[in-house]
């Protein structure tokens, strides 16, 4: 037997080349960060100038409309505008366009993150009833704390991030079991809670004495981008940079997660940690998104499916891709709302719902299997 | 030759089921073993158990000569690579990208690969005959080929010890051949060995040691002459000695040599 194995190793070994043979060839030819980086790197910078021009876009159109170059030279301190022009341009469209660019970033970020951990392309903020979460964490904020505010943080935006986390240790325990999640019931789960949570929030209603919030709950349920105050956008963006510099040191560790959790575990991640990281920023970012528009569906579906589509799944160069498609998508869809059937506004939650709904159809369709974790 | 991985008295309990009891052994530096069973007798969980995935109900693993719960996840990673039987991704990864995972214990969180990762990655891929895939989706490969690329995920880590769970399972024997040809290969670049295998025809010839597994029995090691002796054969896999091929040839094997 001896003699075999000897034998089965010469030719094994003159087969296959020897070690450094294989190690200097390895080293000439290694392979450059190469084409998928070049072409991540194109991507974002040809978004970050369609970005550009979304933004100029949405600022010309609605019921009164400014033509881009007037708006380019108001920005540059020119003035081009007549004063209701001015006024329609930095107090009305302006803040709005910038909130739909925060939104759209943080639910197309969420999504990425969730349906990285979760392995599963149609998770998104609001199919697992993060969204859920985080608006029934801001109703108690609007009708119990409204006056309360912590470093800066309004009760509204601090309970939409306890709701939306809360929601997803819940959702996320429930569909666990034995080392795996199962996604249908990750899916069924999410829908339950996020249906009470919502209608929890109708419920609220009741204790509305003055009927001053029940518009903002109405357009908060419905999805929609108000006039935010600076301040307001000013955390927002805060948050918002926060958490995608909290995610970037994840996006390597999505990859490997993407091999299953023991896997990972295998490859030295600390599994567990990764995990908890990962919900807590994803539901900051829905909370972000949740206080600014309200339940805006699907937007954290598509974003990193589109992206996906054009340069493959990896995490690291989907994050700036998905962050600025997301608020493209996002600044497109809101003037879109404000200006099909203007005067009158649809909230942009329903625009979203249209487009969002048939796509998440299509996406259960093409997905033949049920992913575990 | 130095114990480059020890596993003393290992038991472990899986939902109130013993599924191993006092599996005890040593895999020396540069070797090659397998590890064989039935079906259920916990192959896996011990791979998983040796590997610092699954912690022991009681017992210890000794990874060169440190106990394997006080070495960093990380360090473990860069001594030991566990290739398992499935491995099902939920997006369209190539097999570049697969394998440059093998990787992760080697980059810190906001570094990116250096040249040195890349070299690794390319000779692994080229190791297990995997370079013409690289640009490929893993998910569309034929088994076999699935096979290899885990193989090459594995190499990407530059262990010392490479386990593999039922690599030849789906292979047909051309595969199956090649497989066990880079075994031998990687074993002559000193990488240790242990695979868990159903077909006991490749063990006889290929690997040095052999440990079995027989539920509710601790757990034997010795050499394929030792062990693929058709009366332990017979008890351990609760097989009639007159039913299965094997079992007749390794009868009328024995009866010439006596």
């Amino acid at each position: 037997m001896e003699i075999e194995v000897a034998a089965i190793r010469e030719r094994s070994a003159q087969e296959a080349m020897p070690l450094e043979t294989v190690k200097q060839e390895a080293m000439a030819s290694a392979t450059v960060p190469g084409n998928g980086f070049q072409k991540g790197l194109a991507l974002t910078a040809l978004l970050t100038l369609a970005l550009g021009i979304a933004i100029l876009v949405s600022l010309a159109t609605g019921a009164v409309s400014i033509s881009p170059r007037a708006i380019l030279a108001a920005m540059l301190g020119q003035h081009p505008l007549t004063e209701m022009q001015r006024l329609i341009l930095f107090r009305l469209r302006l803040p709005r366009v910038l909130a739909s660019g925060l939104v759209g970033s943080a639910l197309a970020l969420a999504g990425l993150l969730f349906q990285g951990l979760f392995r599963n392309p149609i998770a998104d903020p609001y199919v697992i009833g993060s969204s859920g979460g985080a608006i029934f964490g801001a109703c108690i904020g609007i009708f119990f704390f409204s006056q309360w505010s912590i470093f800066g943080f309004s009760a509204t935006t601090l309970l939409a991030f306890v709701g939306s986390a809360a929601t997803m240790a819940l959702v996320y325990s429930l569909a666990r079991s034995a080392g795996k999640t199962n996604v249908v019931t990750l899916l069924l789960a999410g829908f339950a809670i996020s249906t009470m949570f919502t209608n929890t929030s109708y419920f609220f209603e009741l204790f509305d004495k003055s009927g001053a919030s029940n518009r903002i709950l109405l357009s908060w349920l419905h999805g929609s981008i108000g006039i935010p105050a600076w301040t307001e956008l000013a955390v927002s963006a805060g948050l918002l940079t926060v958490a995608t510099l909290a995610s970037l040191p994840l996006m390597r560790t999505l990859n490997t997660l993407a091999l299953g959790d023991e896997y990972a575990q295998q490859l030295g991640i600390r599994v567990e940690a990764a995990r908890v990281s990962i919900i807590l920023i994803g539901s900051l970012l829905t909370a972000v998104a949740v206080s600014l528009g309200g339940m805006i569906s699907f937007a954290g579906l598509i974003v990193p499916h589109v992206g996906r589509l054009l340069l493959g799944p990896d995490h690291v160069r989907l994050l700036p891709v998905t962050a600025l498609a997301g608020a493209i998508f996002l600044i497109l869809a809101d003037s879109a709302a404000r200006t099909i059937f203007a005067p009158s506004e649809v909230p942009v939650g329903i625009i979203m719902a249209f487009i969002g709904a048939p796509f998440f159809l299509y996406l259960l369709r093409k997905m033949k299997r049920s992913y575990t974790v | 030759m130095s114990s480059l991985l020890q596993v003393r008295d290992v038991h472990f309990d899986y939902q109130g089921h013993s599924v191993l009891r006092q599996a005890s052994f040593a895999l020396e530096e540069g070797s090659c073993s397998a590890l064989i069973g039935t079906n259920g007798a916990g192959k896996t969980t011990l791979l998983r158990i040796a590997a610092g995935v699954l912690r022991p109900v009681s017992g210890n693993v000794v990874l060169q000569g440190r106990p394997m719960e006080s070495i960093p996840l990380k360090e473990v990673a860069r001594a030991v690579a566990l290739v398992p039987q499935q491995l099902e991704l939920p997006f369209d990864f190539t097999v570049q990208q697969v394998v440059e995972q093998g990787r992760t214990p080697y980059i810190g969180m906001l570094r990116g690969p250096a040249r040195g990762d890349r070299i690794a990655v390319d000779r692994a891929l080229d190791l297990a005959n995997v370079s013409g895939l690289r640009h490929r989706i893993f998910n569309e490969l034929s088994g076999g080929e699935r096979q290899r690329v885990k193989i090459a995920l594995g190499l990407a880590q530059e262990p010392r010890l490479l386990m593999l769970d039922e690599p030849t399972q789906n292979l047909d024997i051309g595969r199956q051949v090649e497989l066990i040809d880079l075994l031998h290969f990687l074993q002559a670049e000193g990488i240790t060995i242990l695979a868990s295998m159903h077909d006991l025809h490749l063990v006889d010839k290929n690997f040095s040691t052999v440990l079995l597994l027989s539920p509710g029995e601790p757990l034997a090691s010795g050499t394929p002459e030792e062990m693929l002796r058709p009366s332990i054969l017979e008890h351990a896999f609760q097989c009639p000695p007159d039913r299965h091929p094997l079992l007749i040839e390794r009868a009328g094997l024995y009866q010439r040599e006596a």
